[in-house]
């Protein structure tokens, strides 16, 4: 293998570990979908060193070896990306892919996501749903979907703004918990703490802590942390949200 | 039996819908969603069974955690993609986020306050250990095919 052709393959193997930790994928996939991704292209082998922003990847082939660095900037969780670069590497495996195709593909990902019109009533019908399983009656259920949906679109309409994603969260939640707060305001439901504890589980930061301790588990410590310790902070920003809102509307 | 049946059926249907609200927002593709419903349905009623024969939640959470991490990795081998696509959006009904928001929410009203009180404090310790085993109890149960089964080769 020549020089160049080692570069041009450790430029798409980074480039695929880059997309996969944007993205969210776990540290643990990204490691092994970029060895073998690797491997599948004439590597020797592929060393890997991920921290919380940034990754480090070594291509070793012929006793020659290349480092290089990139910067990891989060985009949210796009799991369409994930699931596409994950089948780039198998068909890669099997032969079906060469550099070139690997080079096409990975060019014309493009992280597309639901429209709103179908995100917003699905969330509110989701913690709607959770009010039910927390015994709600109809009222607070009706309650917990509008004020979700709300609440929702804030959240999609500060992320197109480019918000910090803490202030967006805050905002959100302060939303969601003035509205759902009706319940108590006005002698309509029985169980307005149902509704009020089921519409914020939309802010909850499911994926990241889980990511975290599965991260720190399978030995990707200071990457488990750093998640974990986001994941905290995104609480910490809707409870601030909610105690503001809780304040203003005098049920402490 | 019968009304224990319904309950099943009841919750699972429940636990259905925010998997597939949940795994909209991941951006899942949309031909997974049905069976991102299916283990969510699966994981979150089998957890209530366990419930009903008053297991601990943490346990009855592990074994329901490692059920949805069994049933995700055949969809995975099936459709070549990640287990954790199927496996997060469906185990999202049991995040224990109630128990999160009461131990901040408790927090910051301790902060609040001039003195500590012992009831606050109570509802700080309790609430949290609660959300840090259960979410243990979640991340490991669905790492635990990949533990025990899958230690030395990749899963699809």
């Amino acid at each position: 293998m020549y020089a160049d052709s080692q570069n041009d393959i450790t430029r798409l193997v980074v480039r695929c570990a880059q997309l996969l930790l944007a993205y969210g994928a776990e540290s643990d996939l990204v490691e092994e979908i970029s060895q073998r991704l690797g491997k599948a292209l004439g590597l020797a082998s592929i060393e890997l060193s991920i921290s919380s922003n940034a990754l480090v990847l070594t291509s070793l082939v012929h006793g020659r070896c290349i480092t290089t660095t990139r910067r990891i900037r989060a985009h949210g969780i796009n799991m369409m990306v994930i699931c596409e670069l994950q089948r780039i590497c198998l068909l890669t495996e099997k032969g079906i892919y060469g550099a070139n195709e690997v080079r096409r593909r990975l060019a014309h990902i493009k992280p597309k996501s639901y429209p709103a019109i179908a995100v917003v009533p699905m969330i509110g019908l989701s913690c709607a749903s959770f009010c039910h399983l927390f015994d709600g009656d109809l009222i607070a259920c009706v309650i917990t979907f509008f004020a979700s949906a709300i609440g929702m679109m804030v959240r999609l309409f500060l992320a197109s703004r480019h918000f910090n994603l803490l202030v967006n969260f805050s905002l959100t939640a302060f939303v969601i918990t003035a509205f759902a707060q009706m319940g108590y305001l006005w002698p309509i439901t029985q169980t307005p703490q149902a509704a009020m504890a089921a519409s914020v589980l939309m802010l909850v930061p499911g994926f990241p802590l889980i990511n975290a301790i599965s991260d720190m588990v399978k030995g990707h410590m200071n990457v488990g942390i750093s998640r974990w310790g986001h994941a905290t902070l995104l609480t910490l920003a809707s409870v601030i949200g909610i105690t503001i809102a809780m304040q203003m509307g005098g049920i402490f | 039996m019968l009304s224990f049946l319904n309950l099943l059926l009841h919750d699972a249907f429940f636990s259905a819908i925010p998997a597939v609200g949940f795994a909209m927002v991941f951006n899942v593709p949309k031909r997974y969603l049905v069976y991102c419903a299916i283990a969510g349905a699966i994981g979150h009623s089998s957890r209530t069974l366990l419930l009903q024969f008053s297991m601990p939640i943490e346990w009855a959470t592990f074994v329901a955690a490692a059920l949805v991490g069994l049933i995700t990795i055949r969809f995975a081998k099936r459709h070549l993609a990640p287990p954790l696509m199927y496996a997060v959006a469906a185990i999202i009904p049991m995040v224990p986020g109630t128990y999160a928001f009461n131990t901040v929410i408790a927090l910051i009203q301790l902060t609040a306050q001039s003195q500590v009180s012992p009831e606050l404090t109570a509802q700080v310790i309790v609430n949290g250990l609660k959300t840090v085993f259960i979410l243990g109890a979640l991340a490991v149960g669905l790492a635990l095919p990949s533990l025990l089964y899958y230690r030395t080769r990749p899963i699809i």
